[in-house]
């Protein structure tokens, strides 16, 4: 049997999922908010070689992807880890007018089993078809994966880092329901839609609560009703939010301005009890 | 299962799990071909606030000083934001300025959101009779009838309706008759919700949020999308005092807007136990 022809076999009966996407995501450019965000870091090296470890990102899934060229920000190693750096330094953690804050975000995202999730880690897929999943794994941690429509520019208005990061916040709170033992649905861990006022595949409710209702910290908690709860998409709406309306000083316009159509789109068009929240005025600027 | 299979099968977990353990102990690092620059900290601190390029010039000129400008107002901090709306005004009545904007919104489209949305909200701002027809144009462009599938929704017509939502900010912030002749196009006519939503939430906005503004709407918005009208937002600089009272005030008037409780899953999987991240690096810059 030639090469190629074991390659196929393999493909066929060892690895279909990956084989089906084998052709990688385009990476070839930043969008204008990821170049506008790594220009306030500069590729900041001691960031990125604790990012790896915290997000439990290994070398055998991000090879060819800039792993050995973690500063070259058109790859998507770099563009995951430009992410994670607004999630872990981006927020204002303003008491009083934040939903949630870093502490929050961090624990959805971030690899360790904790009160947000199990562990977990995360990989990247080549599939226009999904923005991420969360994948259930009987041994070792569970995955959290993103795929091209976060990364390359050229396929969604979903890749530059407050989307991507967004995306790590909705993965993760699906191992949150994991952890918790709650059904969120039958369509991919989601409602299947249309129904109610969701126009989408993937449905989700909007436990509403007011600012200051959870302390820093205690996102994770819930009390088994719809009065202390989250879901996934909410979860990824009120951290799009809050990086639109509350970020540091140094978060840039683009990032933003982002991450507010992206937290304003999501509530009108994914919400069975929706529409949620509508973010931040509706100035041009 | 006999003693001895148990016996085989745990052998057998055991030697994958020291397998994958050793395999993962060597993974290595990750690294960068350039040498290591200078800490966030010294990048943010040098940036100089308030350096709002000119905007001048026609032709070649005015297509580079706009393209300079874009750059600089993406980047800008939110303390920036009222010298982004003096440089604008400033350059209002240069026509060759406001088609410079325009062509860019044009070119990024196709190739990157993120600048586009940045452009468009600059057109808006700058509420020039120029930059006002692009932003007609824009919110008129051929909506998108196919393409990517992610989670039941078109990928082209969201990143479509996202970018005309940005349109109507420019549109609703000129409070104009004929600016809001397109407003109310949009609320009935668009076929993107998204686009229907924002042109609701931006009429209402630029109007007060009075009951006048809503009643007007309401002539104009689809039955089953009235919830809009009611919306909660959380404005600019809005916290606890001023979000709750609305958020509750919603409740009482939408009941139905309360989801309905979770419901339980029928596996019981035992958790982890919780490790904390070791800290990531330092960065000082509060």
């Amino acid at each position: 049997m030639s090469a190629k022809q074991l390659a196929v076999v393999l493909c066929g009966v060892l690895l279909f999922t990956s084989c089906a996407f084998a052709q990688n995501c385009s990476q070839k450019q930043a969008s204008q908010a990821d170049k506008d965000l790594w220009n306030t870091h500069g590729c900041w090296q001691a960031f990125f070689l604790w990012e790896y470890q915290a997000y439990d990102m290994r070398s055998s899934d991000w090879a060819n992807r800039g792993w050995n060229d973690a500063c070259n920000n058109v790859m998507e190693y770099p563009k995951h880890w430009n992410a994670a750096y607004l999630v872990t330094y981006g927020l204002a953690d303003n008491w009083q007018f934040s939903f949630h804050g870093t502490a929050d975000y961090r624990g959805t995202a971030e690899r360790w089993g904790n009160n947000y999730h199990d562990s977990i880690y995360h990989t990247p897929v080549d599939n226009n078809g999904i923005f991420g999943a969360w994948v259930y794994h009987f041994f070792g941690s569970n995955e959290v994966q993103t795929s091209c429509p976060l990364y390359d520019p050229n396929v969604a208005p979903n890749a530059n880092p407050g989307s991507r990061g967004g995306d790590f916040q909705h993965e993760g709170w699906h191992g949150w329901m994991d952890k918790y033992n709650y059904s969120n649905g039958s369509c991919s861990g989601h409602r299947c839609g249309p129904t109610g006022n969701c126009t989408v595949s993937n449905c989700d409710y909007f436990y509403f609560h007011g600012i200051g209702a959870y302390a820093f910290g205690a996102m994770w908690q819930n009390d088994g009703t719809a009065k202390r709860f989250h879901s996934p998409n909410q979860v990824q709406v009120e951290y799009l939010c809050d990086v639109a309306q509350f970020p540091q000083s140094w978060v840039p316009a683009s990032v933003r301005q982002a991450a507010q159509a992206d937290a304003n789109t999501r509530a009108a068009q994914r919400f069975i009890n929706g529409p949620g929240y509508s973010c931040g005025d509706p100035r041009p600027w | 299962m006999s003693l001895r299979s148990s016996r085989i099968v745990a052998a057998g977990l055991w030697f994958l799990t020291a397998l994958s353990l050793i395999a993962y102990g060597q993974q290595p690092p990750p690294k960068a071909t350039e040498s290591a620059g200078p800490a966030p900290e010294s990048i943010i601190r040098s940036h100089k606030l308030h350096q709002a390029p000119a905007l001048t010039g026609t032709g070649a000129a005015a297509q580079e000083s706009v393209q300079h400008f874009i750059d600089w107002a993406s980047a800008s901090y939110a303390s920036e934001s009222e010298d982004v709306y003096k440089a604008l005004s400033a350059a209002r009545e240069n026509r060759a300025i406001a088609e410079a904007f325009c062509e860019e919104a044009s070119r990024s489209v196709m190739s990157d959101y993120s600048r586009t949305l940045v452009t468009l909200g600059l057109l808006g701002a700058m509420k020039s009779p120029v930059g006002s027809e692009c932003l007609v144009k824009f919110l008129h462009r051929p909506f998108p009838t196919q393409g990517t599938v992610i989670d039941g929704e078109v990928v082209e017509q969201t990143a479509m309706g996202m970018l005309q939502a940005k349109a109507i900010d420019g549109l609703a912030f000129l409070r104009s008759p004929d600016a809001d002749k397109e407003i109310f196009w949009a609320v009935r006519e668009h076929p993107s919700r998204v686009v229907r939503a924002e042109a609701i939430n931006a009429y209402l906005w630029n109007h007060g949020d009075s009951a006048e503004a809503k009643a007007t709407l309401g002539r104009y918005v689809r039955p089953d999308e009235k919830i809009f009208l009611d919306r909660v937002r959380r404005g600019d600089g809005e916290g606890a005092k001023q979000f709750n009272p609305k958020l509750d005030a919603f409740l009482k008037e939408h009941p139905d807007s309360v989801a309905p409780n979770p419901v339980k899953g029928t596996t019981d999987r035992k958790g982890e136990g919780s490790k904390a991240n070791p800290n990531p690096p330092t960065l000082e810059t509060r």
